[in-house]
């Protein structure tokens, strides 16, 4: 009788702080707030390795984007370019002493860091903006050959000195762009779960 | 409250389903036993709640229940707190310089081939950012076709196995080779001791069926360098190169066009399952069945129960003593028909009646006879594989050789022309060594895979033979039976690892490409063969001369063998076509030889008296135990047994009851005193004097998947016998589970397979079908785009199973072990049902593959409580593993029992390097999540993706799923619905014999099953309407 009773009492008390947690991470999350919703990283915006600057090369170089990811309309997914591709121009280019892309960041010290990894036949380890959950199957391809422009998920790239991710990546985002009768969309789950 | 109960009781006995016997699975489900009723009540045959509340007395289920909330209340808070937190960092890390042919994400698909010892296939290898991930048929490769074996698709894993080799080792003895310390040594070291063992001389070499022809000129290279002796052997070695060479003068094994015959008879071939080039005779095998009207018809005298044997239109069973009477009695039969010399008359006239003494009803036998003298120079007799390997296994096949050709096949369907020149390995060459080494004349032996310590029974002697070897070279790469007596150990290559070309039919040749550079600090076999006679500077220039095997290889085409089959183009233009193609040349037409054997004195020397006689096969999944660590394979269930993880004594349900065995009782079997301990396993239809066990089990060094898995039957063996041997068996007392994956996922005894034989359907093509009358209760759903559906062909599934494997490949299924398969935790996409017909003495069988059928009214979508099973547009049922929360309603309502559930977290055990195996193009499912069939729908995505970006319409064809890729006989095809020409809708449309499984029940699957034809002359005795 005893065992049955604390049984129930652990139930009650497991269940009540489920209610607890999930309330409150319901209530943490307003639409449109300045803060991202829980578990979403909008805004989240690591350091890199490099101080790469999307913001000169993009904006300022006007660089194509297709240009470095270059197998986004041929793949799912958007390629990070090969140091080999980097150094088609970075062979040339050294940048100007002084000059920094990224505040704090002189360029001649980081092209120096691409072109020793480039020499010394290794990579750059790139810390990773755009975070899907291994159960969602993005499509570059579906999407960039539909005429999606990059911009529209990914926001403002030529004006990022620092990537930062522009959308929460939610299956809401996602779902309401799908839900419009002009995209064509798919809304079967295993567009994406699979 | 009373008056309900009884009134609730009588209904349940109303309800009760009338079971139809015709088709059974298992003793229990035929007897309708208690503990199959039992069984068929639980959906699950175990549940941790349910055993949980075993212990907990009385309030049996509120208690599980309470503890499953309790349960799921502290996961959902630990999730949510989990998710508040930033994920873990994930790195990105580009390639440095950009290789040309890789698209991250896209997959790259390059021809190569594959060999088993026995069977060779032209395959297409799939490879994502440059590792394998997936191994299909290579449908332009005239053999296979779109067939790849079981075991060939298996191989995959091996690459990425943790038990592999990763460096060279040595082995240091102590003086009598009792005890061993194994140490890593440098390929220099390696290198530098060999040669200076090879120097001395007396070298020979062993290994298995060799079909590349670079690899052969590599030994005959390195034989003409150091005057060594080249031996080949199989285990699985019979008789027929040699028969051939005694009747018409070559050694090979001839090209069997069954596709061409009308009248095939095995005497134990199992030509479809274990024997020969299995996905070439699958597939030949089907394509002379696809029209019903103008069938072949299969007989099979079978020793042991083979898939020809389950796949025959009559099969006769028989005894490995009684397969030398039937071919003798068969040429004693048309001896009148055809001319036949009257020396061979009279050798045969004592074979006069045979049938009656072997057991087979005569008229049964003199209708065999007379079928094959009707179709003279269309019918086929084969004997063959290790069933065969008795004492008069060179007599039995010289005299199928000469009804062959006297029937006037050879050359038509038994063309030796388009044979297989190198599976000649043979028992004969493995004792000419053993007597070499015995008499001293042996000082080093090279082995490359091949496993004498593991697959001789010890009276051949090889053991005791190499002690007197004093440098023992082991090629491979496994520390396996025979490499821990090895003094070195080469390790080889993964095949999948190494540049080589293939011959598998005279004048058509493959190549083999490997998809991944060296893993480890491994070398092939051909190159250590290279490096040794650089080294000592001997044989011809171009063994020496070479840097890599494959500048080798690509040496050898250029001068000799792209001028046989290049059709004088120019070199590069020539082998890049090779590379594309896969293969070049084409399978030689056939001519009739002059039998030059001798019928007339061919006498029997085993004699059929003693009580039971053994008969050793390989089943199709383990083979010779080669890739017997290899999870994949294991768990697939036997083709016909459909047990798993284990082997077992086959007898007969007679046999098994007068000695009042019971399935798993353990027997122990003496053959010529030598004992091996076996569980019982009762086969229908199996000869009641046979015991019949499978090789390939209880491998010892193989790794930690073989280990403890069955029994060496190899130890059986006398000698180069195999078969027919006496043997006597005795109860031990213990028991061993035998566990299948059979006796459950029942269908209730409704129409699920449907056979009709040949005059069934002369007026009637859609005989014995029962078409219910069915209304709808749903608004239905609108598919406006795609529809897809599937349709399956009875009439050419032969059950082979390579569907299976291809689907879990494809779709990162897991092995979950003996244990859970004992539990019904199996997680097979699809299986294949095995059905046996008729009584237990003479049973036949029906194999049905069975996958979700994705029903239009699928029961499983209404009862899933968060909506994680749904409907597509497009007509699949899909299931939403990141909804799912495991409730398992689902399967529960699933009339198909097509639904498997994760219990536990299996993608947690995936040792690295295997994890690389998995298809990035399929989620992984964890614990708790309920996965099924979702027709391959990453491959419907990327077709149309594909067909999007070429801007074209979607062809049908276009899609392949995992399964009808592989399968061998097109018996599996995918396609829209809507799609008014495609081949699918023209099944559901317009062929007579399509039928859908439960019709009644009005679930509409997107599946249509064709019914089975039995070409055997008879008629369906006409059922009552006694099912639902």
């Amino acid at each position: 009788m005893l065992t049955k009773f604390r049984s129930t009492v652990c139930a009650a008390i497991g269940l009540s702080f489920t209610v607890f947690f999930l309330s409150s991470c319901l209530f943490q999350n307003p639409n449109g707030g300045e803060r991202p919703g829980i578990g979403y990283n909008k805004g989240y915006a690591p350091d890199q390795p490099i101080a790469f600057s999307h913001e000169l090369h993009v904006g300022t170089h006007k660089i194509q984007c297709q240009y470095c990811h270059n197998q986004v309309e041929r793949s799912k997914s958007s390629n990070i370019p090969a140091l080999s591709t980097c150094m088609n121009c970075h062979q040339q280019v050294a940048g100007k002493p002084g000059d920094e892309a990224v505040a704090g960041h002189k360029n001649t010290d980081e092209i120096k860091k691409l072109r020793d990894a480039y020499n010394d036949g290794k990579s750059i380890e790139w810390v990773r903006v755009h975070m899907l959950p291994d159960h969602v199957a993005f499509n570059h391809q579906a999407h960039v050959g539909k005429g999606v422009s990059c911009q529209t998920c990914h926001g403002e790239i030529e004006k990022m000195a620092k990537v930062t991710q522009f959308s929460d990546l939610s299956m809401g985002w996602c779902v309401n762009c799908h839900r419009q009768p002009e995209n064509k969309a798919p809304l079967n789950c295993t567009t994406c779960h699979h | 409250m009373n008056n309900n109960e009884n009134k609730i009781q009588s209904d349940n006995e109303n309800r009760k389903i009338e079971r139809d016997s015709t088709y059974w699975r298992s003793f229990e489900e035929l007897n309708n036993t208690p503990e199959f009723q039992k069984s068929l009540q639980t959906e699950f045959m175990s549940s941790p709640l349910r055993e949980e509340s075993k212990h907990e007395g009385t309030e049996a289920d509120g208690v599980a229940r309470r503890d499953f909330l309790k349960l799921m209340g502290a996961s959902i808070a630990l999730t949510s707190a989990a998710g508040c937190i930033r994920r873990p960092v994930q790195k990105i890390v580009p390639y440095n310089k950009q290789p040309e042919e890789v698209t991250v994400g896209v997959s790259n698909w390059y021809t190569s081939s594959y060999f088993d010892g026995q069977e060779g296939l032209g395959l297409l290898v799939k490879s994502r950012e440059g590792r394998p991930v997936h191994i299909q048929g290579n449908p332009k490769f005239p053999l296979n076709g779109t067939g790849a074996s079981v075991k060939a698709q298996a191989s995959l894993l091996g690459l990425y196995e943790p038990n592999r080799l990763q460096k060279p080792f040595r082995n240091l003895f102590n003086e009598k080779r009792t005890n061993k310390e194994t140490v890593g040594v440098s390929w220099e070291e390696l290198d530098a001791k060999v040669v200076e063992s090879l120097k001395k001389g007396g070298v020979a070499i062993l290994t298995g069926n060799i079909s590349s022809p670079s690899t052969k000129a590599v030994i005959s290279d390195f034989k003409a360098g150091f005057n060594a002796d080249h031996y080949a052997w199989e285990p699985l070695s019979d008789d027929v190169a040699s028969a051939q060479a005694t009747s018409y003068g070559e050694a090979v094994v001839p090209g069997h066009r069954y596709d061409k015959a009308q009248m095939i008879v095995s005497i134990d071939a199992d030509f479809l399952g274990t024997w020969g080039p299995t996905m070439t005779n699958n597939k030949r095998f089907a394509d002379g069945r696809r029209n019903i009207d103008k069938m072949s018809r299969l007989v099979s005298f079978d020793s042991t129960y083979s898939l020809t044997g389950a796949n025959a239109d009559i099969r006769f069973k028989i005894k490995p003593s009684q397969q030398f009477d039937v071919v003798m009695g068969l040429i004693a039969e048309i001896a009148g028909k055809v001319s036949v010399s009257e020396s061979v008359k009279t050798a045969v006239a004592p074979y006069n009646g045979i049938a009656d003494k072997l057991g087979i009803s005569s008229e049964a036998f003199k209708k065999v006879a007379s079928d094959l003298v009707k179709n003279q120079g269309e019918s086929i007799v084969v004997a063959g594989g290790i069933q065969t390997k008795t004492k008069d296994s060179l007599a039995l096949q010289t005299a199928v050789n000469y009804l062959n050709s006297i029937l006037g096949n050879d050359g038509k369907t038994v063309v030796a022309q388009a044979g297989n020149k190198n599976v000649t390995a043979s028992y004969d060459q493995i004792k000419n060594l053993i007597k070499k080494m015995n008499a001293g004349d042996v000082k080093t032996l090279i082995i490359y895979r091949s496993n004498p310590f593991y697959s001789t029974s010890a009276d051949l002697g090889f053991a005791e033979a190499i002690k007197k070897v004093s440098t023992v070279v082991f090629a491979g790469d496994k520390m396996d039976e025979t490499a821990v007596n090895a003094h070195f150990i080469a390790t080889d290559n993964h095949a999948l690892e190494t540049w080589g070309d293939t011959e598998f039919a005279t004048g058509l040749y493959g190549i083999h490409q490997p998809l991944i550079r060296t893993m480890y600090d491994t070398r092939s076999f051909q190159l250590s063969l290279m490096t040794w006679a650089f080294m000592a500077k001997v044989g011809p220039k171009r063994i020496q001369e070479f840097e890599t095997y494959y500048d080798y290889v690509r040496n050898l085409w250029k001068t000799e063998l792209a001028a046989k089959v290049g059709g004088g183009k120019d070199f590069d233009a020539f082998w890049n076509g090779f590379l594309q193609d896969g293969f070049v040349g084409e399978v030689a037409a056939g001519s009739a030889r002059t039998f030059k054997g001798d019928v007339a004195s061919l006498k029997k020397t085993n004699s059929s008296d003693s009580a039971f006689e053994l008969a050793l096969y390989p089943t199709a999944n383990i083979g010779d135990g080669t890739l017997a660590n290899i999870g994949w394979l294991q768990e697939l269930p036997d083709v016909v047994t459909k047990i798993v993880w284990d082997n077992y004594a086959c007898v007969s349900l007679k046999t098994a009851e007068a000695n009042k065995l019971r399935e798993g009782d353990v027997i122990e079997l003496t053959v010529g005193g030598k004992k091996l301990s076996l569980p019982t396993h009762i086969q229908p239809g199996l000869h009641d004097q046979v015991v019949a066990v499978a090789v390939g089990y209880g491998r010892t060094h193989a790794g930690d998947i073989a280990k403890g898995v069955g029994q060496n039957a190899y130890t059986l063996a006398q000698g180069d016998l195999l078969s027919g041997l006496p043997v006597e068996f005795k109860k031990t007392g213990d028991k061993i589970e035998l566990v299948t994956t059979q006796g459950h996922d029942s269908m209730e005894g409704r129409q699920i397979v449907v056979t009709a034989t040949n005059k069934d359907i002369e007026h009637k093509k859609d005989a014995n079908i029962h078409r219910h009358h069915t209304w709808n209760i749903w608004s239905g759903h609108q598919y406006n785009g795609h529809k897809w559906g599937m349709a399956i062909d009875l009439n050419t599934c032969t059950g082979c199973s390579a569907c299976m494997t291809a689907c879990q490949s494809e779709n990162n299924i897991h092995v979950v072990g003996k244990k859970y398969v004992m539990q019904g935790r199996e997680m097979h996409w699809i299986r294949i049902d095995r059905y046996y017909t008729g009584d237990v003495e003479s049973a036949s069988a029906v194999f049905q593959p069975l996958m979700c059928q994705h029903c239009d009214n699928a029961p499983c979508e209404t009862v899933c409580p968060v909506a994680a099973t749904v409907h597509s547009s497009e007509g699949l049922n899909e299931m939403v593993y990141n909804r799912c929360v495991g409730t398992r309603y689902c399967s529960n309502n699933c009339p198909y029992k097509v639904r498997r559930f994760n219990w536990f977290n299996y993608a947690k055990l995936i040792e690295k390097p295997m994890h690389m195996h998995l298809n990035p193009e399929v989620g992984v499912r964890t614990r708790g999540v309920m996965e099924k069939c979702t027709f391959c729908v990453q491959r419907i995505k990327e077709g149309k993706n594909k067909a999007k970006m070429e801007e074209r319409p979607l062809k049908d064809g276009d899609i392949k799923v995992a399964c009808e890729a592989a399968c061998p006989t097109q018996t599996i095809v995918f396609g829209d619905l809507n799609d008014e020409n495609s081949r699918v809708a023209k099944v559901f449309k317009s062929e007579p014999r399509a039928y859908e499984l439960l019709e009644e029940w009005y679930a509409k699957p997107s599946v249509r099953y064709q019914s089975k034809i039995k070409n055997n002359d008879e008629v369906t005795a006409k059922k009552g309407a006694d099912h639902a």
